[in-house]
């Protein structure tokens, strides 16, 4: 393997590398405007896109620790969509006082969701889950003069490093008992060799880690402070980026690696596997999500434990775990990040008017601006999981799966919780929506300066797509699951 | 001699990483957590990896114990006057420490492998220094540049949120 | 004679021992410190599991595992530069380094 084949298979990462890069540089110089830097990281994103698209279809590098594949490679340009509209989101983002170290910042960790999805060995899933990790933290406490930004970074930090050292541990328990890290070696040693306690442990440990990126009850307790506290483009990229990843990292362990050690959880035969444990966190992440929802004020911190929620719910396609449920966990995960990008696009804005992103903040927004308003009914709506929007669809899909699996519906008591918990969500959400249409305003906003464009246009994009893929879901579904094949 | 070697480093291990976390002074503690990190770079040794052991020592006590005296002593840390604890609290988390030890050793205990010795090497592993040095690269290549990354995340990141600002918000 | 048991059982303990004090000591200071010794206990086992599994073609130890140790050393001494920016960081804002004094964000 020479550097030049590896440069080549890696062209997309690497080109993202690059545009970092040169936007650090640029920042030094006094030609670092910020639109200057915006276009470039845009322009360098859109590269990265189109160089993903060259790939050659299917390649496997050094025991799987770089893997190209329809699926890596769809949802690297998944990725790179994200870090696209995150960018536009920062881009009015006053609090940010050293924007090229962000934007930069902002890419690498991009670079780190791109290994995240594109590898199928521990070691790489590892480093990558750190370098994701370390530039995130960076990111949520980037606005450090505000007490809440730096709070929420090192409570970030501190969970985030105790859940890495878990993993960690986890993964040397795994490679000590099979001998490798290579998630398709790991799988063929399984298969073989009857499970030892010990490998088991490894296993458990090893699901810390995601357990805790995807923000699943019990280890969701870093999500609603950082959703909160951090500067808002952070927060929405660690809502929207970090969990797809997550979500597809976690399957692809689990279904492709662990998978003869699953066990069962339906109620009727309880195995034990790592299907029990996963399935005992998505029932807790549905109960607590939505039923601390129901009391929050903060309108970030509401779509924090709904996030919670909504991370038990995208488990249920992994505990389904046939293809089918796969590429419905992935499809809602996608729809999720695009419907909580807008969402964090809409609350940007009315910070930027208000001042603030409280529930009394939204108050009036209907009148004052209604496209605004009817974007946010769009995106708490999906959210919400109402049709026509692609929340509705990405659930039914979900819960369908999850409903089919397994003899005799052995999943069905978590399904009728997913069901009852969105039934409960559909609560908070439509107290927002009052307060968005009926209250009248309280406080006196201050005037309306310019909206920044970027933001604006990038929300109603999002509002459209969400639209969008729930009147017409089939195109993206088609493409996943043909990814999966 | 060997048995008797494996847990002098052990428990000079294991004691002062007891002392990292019991130690009221973060100097005291810095200072232990080097000292445990000799103790594992011993363990290193004995199971023939040199390298990594070198490594550990160039690491732990040049590099981090500094970084953490440095930051402890910018921030002008003192002892720490006695908090009232949170004694359930405290009671709680030891009792969650304690059970999960005991689940591992459990574990460890059940596995067939943890009665074996160590398998013999054909010859001394002294020079590993060029055997890991391949394997890093040429199988861990692509790792190894994603390293670098890494670290100039760090660079940054540590650069911007450690830089003082002027509060003129 | 040290058997893999042995060295596991070391590698539990002190990871327990950092697990307990991240924990229990609320200096975000130790809490790193505490950090650490969970990380490495995981070197001091993937290490022992590297010397278990020795090559049968040229009898010596499993490289992998080691150069696995390798790049944690790295990533950890990375996330420790962080860390302790992060308290930099807080200490201006807020002078203070104790986690109990971290409510401002709260429920």
């Amino acid at each position: 393997m020479s550097y030049f084949d590896l440069l080549r298979l890696a062209w997309p990462e690497a080109s993202i590398v690059l545009t970092a890069l040169v936007v650090l540089a640029i920042g030094l110089t006094n030609r670092g405007t910020r639109p200057a830097i915006t276009l470039l990281a845009m322009v360098g994103i859109a590269l990265a896109i189109k160089n993903v698209l060259r790939l050659p279809h299917d390649a496997i590098l050094f025991n799987g620790m770089l893997v190209i594949s329809p699926l890596t490679s769809l949802f690297k340009i998944v990725s790179l969509a994200l870090a696209f509209f995150t960018v536009a989101l920062a881009q009015s983002e006053s609090s940010l006082r050293h924007y090229a170290e962000y934007i930069a910042i902002l890419l690498l960790a991009c670079v780190g969701l791109m290994l995240l999805v594109g590898s199928e060995e521990l070691l790489t899933i590892f480093i990558g889950l750190e370098l994701l990790g370390l530039s995130l933290y960076v990111l949520t406490a980037f606005d450090k003069i505000d007490i809440y930004s730096a709070e929420a970074g090192l409570k970030y930090f501190l969970f985030g490093s105790t859940a890495s050292a878990f993993t960690l541990f986890g993964i040397s328990l795994v490679y000590g008992m099979a001998g490798s890290t290579s998630l398709a070696v790991l799988a063929q040693k399984l298969s073989v060799t009857n499970a030892q306690p010990l490998l088991a442990a490894g296993i458990v440990m090893t699901l810390i880690g995601f357990a805790f990126k995807i923000a699943a009850a019990p280890f969701h307790l870093w999500a609603p402070d950082v959703y909160q506290g951090a500067p808002i483009p952070s927060a929405a990229f660690i809502a929207s980026g970090s969990k797809v990843a997550s979500f597809v990292v976690l399957g692809k362990i689990l279904l492709v690696g662990f998978d003869s050690a699953r066990g069962s959880s339906d109620w009727h035969a309880m195995i034990a596997g790592w299907s029990p444990i996963i399935s005992l966190l998505a029932a807790m992440s549905i109960l607590l999500g939505n039923f601390v929802a129901l009391a929050q004020t903060n309108v970030r911190r509401l779509l924090a434990y709904s996030a919670v929620a909504h991370g038990g719910y995208t488990l249920l396609g992994l505990l389904a775990g046939d293809r089918d449920g796969f590429s419905a966990t992935l499809f809602y995960t996608t729809i999720y990040a695009l419907t909580l990008l807008g969402a964090f696009g809409v609350i940007a804005l009315v910070r930027r008017e208000t001042g603030g992103d409280d529930l009394q903040n939204f108050a009036g927004l209907g009148q004052r601006s209604p496209l605004l308003a009817v974007c946010m009914s769009i995106f708490l709506l999906s959210l919400a999981g109402l049709p026509p929007l692609a929340g509705f669809f990405g659930k039914f899909y979900l819960f369908s799966s999850a409903f089919r699996a397994g003899a005799n519906h052995g999943l069905l008591w978590l399904v009728a919780l997913a069901l009852f918990g969105s039934l409960i969500s559909l609560y908070y959400y439509l107290i927002v929506l009052k307060v968005i249409f009926l209250d009248e305003r309280s406080t006196t906003a201050t005037a309306p300066a310019a909206r920044p464009m970027l933001v604006e246009v990038a929300t109603g994009v999002l509002a459209a797509l969400v639209l969008l893929f729930g009147v017409d879901p089939s195109g993206l579904v088609a493409r996943i699951v043909a990814a999966l094949a | 001699m060997q048995l008797f070697l494996f847990w002098c480093a052990a428990l000079l291990m294991l004691v002062f990483g007891v002392a990292v976390i019991l130690n009221r002074n973060p100097v005291a503690s810095a200072l232990s957590l080097v000292v445990s990190f000799l103790g594992l770079a011993t363990l290193f040794m004995m199971l023939d990896a040199y390298f990594i052991g070198i490594i550990q020592v160039l690491v732990y006590a040049g590099a981090v114990m500094v970084l953490f005296l440095f930051i402890i002593m910018l921030l002008d840390l003192r002892a720490e006057n006695l908090r009232k604890i949170n004694w359930p609290a405290t009671a709680g988390g030891a009792v969650v420490a304690f059970v999960f030890l005991i689940q591992v050793l459990s574990v460890i205990g059940r596995l067939t492998d943890a009665k074996k010795t160590f398998p013999p090497l054909a010859r001394s592993t002294i020079d590993d220094v060029r055997n890991v040095g391949v394997t890093l690269f040429t199988n861990f290549n692509f790792p190894f540049q994603v390293i670098g990354v890494l670290v100039l995340v760090a660079t940054i990141g540590v650069v911007v949120l450690s830089k003082r600002e002027l509060a003129n918000k | 004679m040290i058997t893999l048991g042995n060295y596991l059982t070391v590698s539990a303990m002190l990871f327990t021992i950092g697990f307990a004090g991240v924990m229990l000591r609320r200096n975000i200071v130790i809490i790193l410190m505490s950090l650490e010794l969970m990380l490495n206990a995981a070197n001091l086992s993937l290490v022992a599991f590297s010397r278990f599994h020795v090559d049968l073609r040229t009898s010596l130890p499993n490289y992998n595992a080691q150069v696995f140790v390798f790049f944690i050393i790295t990533v950890a001494a990375a996330e420790v530069a962080v860390g302790l920016a992060l308290i930099v960081a807080l200490y201006r804002a807020r002078r203070t380094t104790h986690v109990e004094d971290l409510t401002t964000l709260k429920f």
